[in-house]
């Protein structure tokens, strides 16, 4: 039997988070996400924030690569610490408005960077074995954001054919719009008729067949020790926002 | 002996062309959306002065689910389409990562409530208006509470709502449906009812 | 194994039009048939037919059984065209499992299928390779195994060699013959039959109206039986390529005396946007090329040498990383830019035309008639031109079906004549004869170097040996490529 993705994630070099699984991944991404969700005051989110610091040499291989999925993330936070000061009614408009954006890095942060190790194929397999995902539905999206890339592929013969043609972008806004506009129907076109070609092949590979319900999977969805760790350490990151501000509470009405 | 050879087509039982197309809409949106980054990223300065209503661009995110729901008109369609485009932001690497995901899911809900709300019998440009609306105010609420804090005032909240409404009903809905006939013109929607309806 | 037997199928579309007429067709277990006829006879949609796989909004009557009874999911297995469709996983070893996986069959079962699929197709490369980093034979043979492995009975394949090189080709037509083994049925559709003829049972041949017009064995080399002369029968020599009337291809801009178009040192670095991001790709370098006014000029090279990347370049579709590519100072654009690349969509139309090597990603329009008169129209020239083109390229009768509709022989013509409407001085064609028959064929070879003694400069892309022996004496210094670099450095 051929490797997984994590193990094949596994042999390599890299951060001790690449032995992780999808689940617990996913899970705490998302843990991480609502944590933010208890944070108040600015010096909440600064603390929770460290301590996500704390932790990214366990997440980040690549740093330049991290560098680039995080750059929106910097421009989403300015974004929004600019419009809380234009549209915040507060008596404090600065400190809310920094208190919105760092609450923002909190949610976003481990999200970005955990995601990066997800393999499309591996969550398919994991949801499908673990948590009971309809094979059907799993399998589809998973062919899918395969083809992701000769979509990719076909947005540039797209556009070709129609630069060569005559239909490229003109010049001006206006011309740029609507070659955009023209180029995304012609995607569109054939990201449709593509799916009902790839749809023909699957059937004709027996997966309309009435075996579809009893579908078997190639490869294991196994859960491991570190998995486990994962999941715990990553709630306990999770958690730091709640329990500075619970904290917080317990402080000030003693004193 | 004589039957007709093709395709069989059961009422509700989703077929596999079904399937892969909700869910290659979702990509190819996620490659479109992409292939604008730069245009939008371009205009978003624009909006430095008046950002509670830069959601008036906001309608296009939800197009995955509208069309997917006008083009394969099954339950689901448009969560699976919105939540598969979702999922290659994320996996790409997008503002907001895991909190798109749960943008997707709200957003084929409010499409999804649309067409039940006529039984998945009619898919008419109402019926897309109606969906892109619904889906607009449910996301624009849960962006104001999950991205803004809920730290503007409540006339800032509600214009940005509102405006997130207008986006929906006329880019998701209107620009939906006719996004929809035109690619019927094409013959590419063959396999579907839409594909037959709009034909010539 | 079971013997597969079509009755009566015809197939008509909304519009009317039988594109399939009364076809009775046995595969019986073990035999080898291939199905050939004119391009747009309505192969495909036999073949589709066969899996139970017609489009929905055409009728079809008629009856397919499988010894006697219906045939279940995945018994009769159709391997589609581009092989890219038919490849749904990342991984090779995952693809393949595909099939055994939808069967429900147990781990060690699913793996064992997938090791003896690769092997009977003799597919070379590794289980973990990535399905995306395979040259075009590679996935061939991958596609081929991922159908072998669903264990059909009767084995459908359209036109599974026709974008490969000659030794490829005969590596896979091996492949196939090997694992189609003697005991389940073949149905092979392809043009060549000269290269199927030694190996198959019987042919089958579909007539231009869509009914069977020839049922036996291949005939004796050197002839074709009554009524189907445009097929590529054994030993039957290539035709001579239609004459086409003077002047119909002359340039609308007169490039002048010397080279059109004149390249040194040209060198390619592909990177893959996307979900992972690979590392770049030199996909050409050092290639060192002239298109002299009225000459073809050959683009050749084994699969995945870099004959489409070399075309797009000369087509103004993508700037070469390292050397220089320059037009004609006639042909130079505003500004006197003179690199294709730089000019502006209208310059480059007005200049070129491109024949792309997957012409259904490529159309623009929603009629035939349109496809072909697009860029005359934003050019403001003649659309006369167009309707000619579609006349000798026997496609005025479907002038208002949608591009989409049409076969794959059909789109390429199509393609063909939406590159040559406009009068380009500059013409690119990538692999043009794939698909056609002989009568087809004739009129391609004859555009082409119509195209030429009009004076345009032209550049083929294209493993059609014939296609260059019939424009040989005009041609121009030939490009062989190995691997990205010119085949003489390789050497
Ligand atoms: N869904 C459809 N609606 C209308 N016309 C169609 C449809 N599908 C195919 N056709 C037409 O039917 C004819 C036969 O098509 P088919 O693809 O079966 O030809 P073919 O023999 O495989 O040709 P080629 O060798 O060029 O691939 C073509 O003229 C095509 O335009
Ligand atoms: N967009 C791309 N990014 C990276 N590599 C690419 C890209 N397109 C093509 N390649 C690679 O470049 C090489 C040359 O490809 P090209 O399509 O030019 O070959 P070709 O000679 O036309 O082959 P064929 O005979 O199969 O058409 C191949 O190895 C291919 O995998
Ligand atoms: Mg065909
Ligand atoms: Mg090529």
């Amino acid at each position: 039997m051929p490797t997984t993705a994590a193990q094949r994630r596994g042999a390599g070099p890299g951060p001790v988070v690449r032995h992780c699984g999808p689940l617990p991944l996913l899970a705490v991404a998302v843990l991480c996400a609502a944590g933010a969700f208890a944070v108040r005051d600015w010096w909440q989110a600064a603390g929770a924030l460290a301590v996500q610091a704390l932790c990214l040499p366990l997440v980040v291989g690549d740093v330049r690569a991290a560098v680039r999925r995080l750059l929106p993330l910097a421009l989403a936070a300015l974004s929004v610490g600019w419009s809380t000061v234009l549209a915040g009614d507060s008596a404090d408009p600065l400190w809310t408005a920094l208190t919105a954006a760092l609450r923002l890095v909190v949610l976003v942060l481990p999200g970005a960077l955990l995601l990066g190790w997800l393999d499309a194929a591996e969550v398919g397999d994991h949801l499908a074995q673990r948590l009971r995902v309809p094979g059907r539905v799993v399998v589809a999206v998973v062919v899918a954001l395969g083809r992701l890339d000769a979509l990719v592929d076909s947005w540039d013969q797209v556009a070709a054919a129609r630069r060569v043609r005559g239909l490229g972008p003109g010049r001006g806004p206006a011309g740029r719009v609507r070659w955009a506009a023209s180029t995304s129907f012609g995607l569109l076109v054939d990201a449709v008729r593509g799916a009902g070609r790839v749809s023909l092949a699957m059937d004709a590979r027996g997966f309309a067949g009435e075996g579809a319900g009893r579908r078997s999977w190639a490869l294991p969805a196994p859960w491991r020790r570190a998995d486990t760790v994962l999941l715990l350490a990553g709630t306990a990151v999770a958690a730091v926002p709640l329990l500075l501000r619970v904290g917080g509470a317990f402080l000030t009405s003693t004193s | 002996m004589s039957t007709t050879l093709n395709r069989s087509r059961a009422a509700h039982r989703w077929r596999t062309v079904d399937l892969l197309t909700a869910a290659v809409l979702g990509v190819a949106f996620g490659v479109v959306f992409w292939g604008w980054g730069i245009l939008y990223t371009s205009l978003t300065p624009l909006f430095a002065a008046v950002p509670f209503v830069q959601s008036i661009l906001s309608g296009v995110w939800l197009l995955p689910a509208v069309v997917a729901a006008l083009v394969v008109r099954r339950p689901g369609a448009a969560l699976l389409a919105e939540m598969t485009a979702a999922s290659v932001e994320a996996l790409m690497g997008s503002h907001w990562s895991t909190g798109v995901l749960v943008s997707g899911a709200i957003q084929g809900i409010g499409v999804e409530l649309a067409v039940a709300l006529f039984a998945w019998r009619r898919f008419g440009p109402a019926v897309a208006v109606l969906a892109g609306v619904l889906a607009a105010v449910l996301e624009g609420v849960y962006e104001l509470f999950a991205y803004y804090a809920g730290a503007w005032t409540l006339g800032f909240q509600v214009l940005y709502v509102a405006c997130f409404a207008v986006s929906g009903a006329l880019v998701a809905g209107l620009g939906g449906w006719a996004l929809v006939r035109s690619l019927a013109r094409t013959g590419a929607l063959s396999a579907f009812p839409a594909g037959r309806e709009h034909r010539g | 194994m079971p013997d597969l037997a079509l009755r009566g199928l015809t197939v008509t579309t909304p519009a009317g039009r039988t594109l399939v007429r009364d076809v009775d067709l046995d595969v019986a277990t073990g035999e080898r048939v291939l199905l050939a006829g004119p391009s747009g006879a309505g192969k495909s949609t036999v073949l589709r037919a066969l899996a139970g796989l017609l489009e929905e909004d055409v009728e079809a009557r008629g009856d397919v059984r499988l010894d006697g009874r219906e045939a279940l999911a995945g018994e009769v297995g159709l391997l589609v065209q581009d092989p890219l469709d038919a490849l749904v996983a990342e991984t090779a070893g995952r693809d393949t499992a595909f099939g055994p996986e939808n069967a429900g069959l147990d781990r060690p079962g699913t793996w064992r299928r997938v090791a003896r699929a690769h092997a009977a197709a003799r597919y070379p490369a590794g289980r973990d390779r990535e399905v995306r980093t395979l040259s075009g034979g590679e996935r061939q043979r991958l596609a081929l195994a991922g159908t072998l492995a669903a264990d059909p009975a009767v084995l459908l394949l359209d036109e599974p060699t026709s974008m490969l090189d000659a030794p490829t080709a005969a590596a896979v037509r091996a492949a196939v013959l090997d694992a189609a083994g003697r005991d389940r049925g073949l149905l092979v559709v392809d043009h060549d039959v000269a290269g199927w003829a030694p190996h198959v049972d019987r042919v089958v041949v579909l007539g231009a109206g869509g009914d069977v017009v020839h049922d036996g064995p291949a005939a004796a080399a050197g002839r074709s039986p009554t009524g189907t002369g445009d097929l590529w029968w054994p030993g039957v020599a290539a035709p001579t390529p239609l004459d086409v009337p003077a002047g119909l291809l002359t340039p609308a801009l007169d490039p002048g005396g010397g080279d059109v178009l004149h390249g040194e040192g040209l060198g390619l670095v592909r990177t893959r946007r996307g979900l992972r991001p690979r590392p770049p790709a030199t996909v050409l370098s050092g290639v060192d090329v002239a298109l002299p006014t009225g000459a073809l000029t050959p683009v050749t090279g084994d699969s995945g040498a870099g004959k489409s990347s070399l075309l797009a370049l000369l087509a103004g579709l993508a700037a070469p990383t390292s050397g220089r590519l320059l037009a004609a100072p006639a042909l130079a654009g505003r500004r006197g830019r003179r690199a294709p690349h730089t000019w502006t969509s209208r310059e480059l139309a007005a200049r070129a035309g491109w024949v792309p090597q997957f012409p259904e990603h490529t159309f623009v329009a929603a009629t035939v008639r349109a496809e072909v008169a697009v860029t005359a129209i934003v050019l403001g020239r003649d659309t006369g031109r167009g309707e000619a083109l579609l006349e000798l390229l026997g496609l005025s009768g479907l002038a208002d079906a949608h591009p989409f509709r049409l076969s794959g022989g059909e789109q390429r013509r199509l393609a063909l004549a939406g590159a040559l409407a406009a009068g380009p001085a500059l013409v690119v064609a990538d692999e043009p004869t794939v698909g056609q028959d002989r009568g087809t064929w004739a009129v391609v070879a004859g555009l082409l170097a119509a195209a030429v003694r009009d004076g345009a400069a032209v550049a083929v892309g294209t493993h059609d040996g014939p296609l260059l022996g019939a424009l040989g004496p005009r041609a121009g210094t030939a490009v062989r490529l190995h691997r990205g670099v010119p085949a003489e450095v390789a050497a």
